[in-house]
């Protein structure tokens, strides 16, 4: 282990390459989303390299003839002192099942594991501690529940019309909002238009989705909107997650998702929930999708109106709550950015 | 010793320690994974917890990745994340 050096990658530079053409030995490619790389070099050669997007450790390779020699250790070192002192103190890993015991041995732990792909958290993250936090502050009580994970990139008549249906048919129903800040309404917002959206029904509760319901780390895919090899995968661990950790902590028995026509990768998520989340005994209800004037109501239709100006038909698609916050001046930097 | 704000010490090499401390509001809790958990776990939790007494600190939140440190390495990353952590009473 003498003479290696370890330092930042300049990702603009040729240097890039070097690391992509490393990479590739591995079956590896670095992603267009990392935000920081560093690389481990000996007589001037790349012998190792990782590196991290948000909270997700990631592109991580060693050099064959230098794997067990602790170089694992001294990268893992460098790139999570970075990250604590960006404020980044919970971290996550995604590795193939067999790679899994590697990470173990550097004091990562088995969040879940699916067929294909296994998370993995370090740093101070802890699903369990996570999610019992997430429920003591929703001052929910133990009662059986019905759950939906939505998105609402903005909220539509079709995200009311489900959680409608949902606080119809159960006595409690908790709606998580996907937290991760990759949508063009930010989170703040999608939350706040939720709420507003569904202060009439008396027996639902808004909360923020946290790290462990679709976000980077359980469900990368969904921000691509990428239907790779992966997906599956992918999927399959969120479903899981959901209902090892989230529906057990929060006692959730139902599941309300709406049938999807046009996104192939909300489509396969679907599959998944309604083939995994039973063996953790919650049922999930696909509810028709509701319809206004033959068309189905999504919120990607509503964002497509709003770049092309047509307004009034906004108006038709969403509730009134929404399209207030559209036509005012809060919502002008947004509508500029989805015109583009 | 007060913890006022998240600090580190150590690294994640073989035979160290890699010690997180951050603000906590009623008393010392551990969270401690090593790769000798059913020989040492218990031994490593009682060092970092009287180092923390030793240096006074009443209340903290303390994550510990261990690779097979000895006593005086894993006392001295705690001392050292305190430090970084907190200020004198």
């Amino acid at each position: 282990m003498w003479g290696i050096d370890i330092s930042r990658v300049d990702l603009k530079s040729k240097e890039r390459d070097e690391i992509e053409g490393f990479l590739e030995k591995f079956d590896l490619s670095l992603d267009k989303d990392v935000e920081y790389t560093i690389c481990a070099r000996q007589n001037g050669e790349i012998v190792g390299t990782c590196s991290f997007s948000g909270r997700v450790l990631k592109c991580f390779a060693v050099r064959e003839d230098m794997q067990g020699e602790g170089l694992s250790g001294k990268l893992i070192t460098e790139l999570t002192n970075v990250m604590f002192d960006r404020g980044i103190y919970e971290t996550f890993i995604f590795t193939k099942p067999k790679n899994k015991d590697i990470f173990k041995g550097l004091g990562y732990k088995v969040v879940e594991e699916a067929e294909d792909v296994v998370l993995l958290e370090g740093g101070t993250s802890n699903v369990k501690r996570y999610v019992e936090n997430m429920f003591k502050r929703s001052g929910l009580d133990s009662s059986e529940k019905a759950a939906l994970v939505i998105n609402c990139n903005p909220f539509t008549l079709g995200h009311r019309y489900l959680i409608e249906r949902a606080a119809q048919e159960n006595d409690e129903v908790v709606v998580f909002v996907v937290e991760e800040d990759k949508s063009v309404f930010p989170f703040k917002v999608r939350l706040d238009l939720v709420k507003k959206g569904v202060s009439h029904l008396k027996n639902v509760k808004v909360i923020p989705g946290g790290y462990y319901i679709i976000s980077s780390a359980t469900f990368p895919s969904y921000f691509l909107k990428q239907k790779d090899k992966r997906l599956k995968a992918y999927t399959e661990l969120d479903a899981r997650i959901f209902g090892k950790f989230i529906a057990k902590a929060f006692n959730i028995k139902k599941r309300y998702v709406g049938t999807e026509p046009y996104c192939p990768v909300t489509w396969d998520y679907n599959r998944a929930l309604m083939e995994i989340l039973p063996k953790f005994g919650v049922d999930v209800k696909l509810v028709e999708r509701m319809t206004i004037c033959d068309k189905p109501v999504s919120a990607s239709y509503v964002r497509e109106l709003i770049k092309e100006g047509k307004m009034e038909e906004v108006k038709r698609l969403v509730p009134k709550t929404t399209y207030d916050f559209l036509i005012s001046d809060e919502a002008k930097d947004i509508i500029e950015r989805i015109k583009g | 010793m007060k913890i006022l704000k998240p600090a580190k010490a150590g690294t994640y090499e073989s035979n160290d320690i890699y010690i997180m401390i951050q603000p906590n509001d009623n008393g010392i809790k551990i969270e401690l994974e090593s790769i000798v958990m059913k020989q040492f776990g218990k031994r490593i939790e009682e060092v970092i917890k009287e180092t923390l007494e030793k240096l006074e600190v009443k209340d903290a939140y303390v994550v510990a990745k261990d690779r097979g440190a000895l006593d005086y390495t894993v006392s001295a990353r705690v001392e050292t994340a305190v430090k970084r952590a907190g200020v004198e009473k």
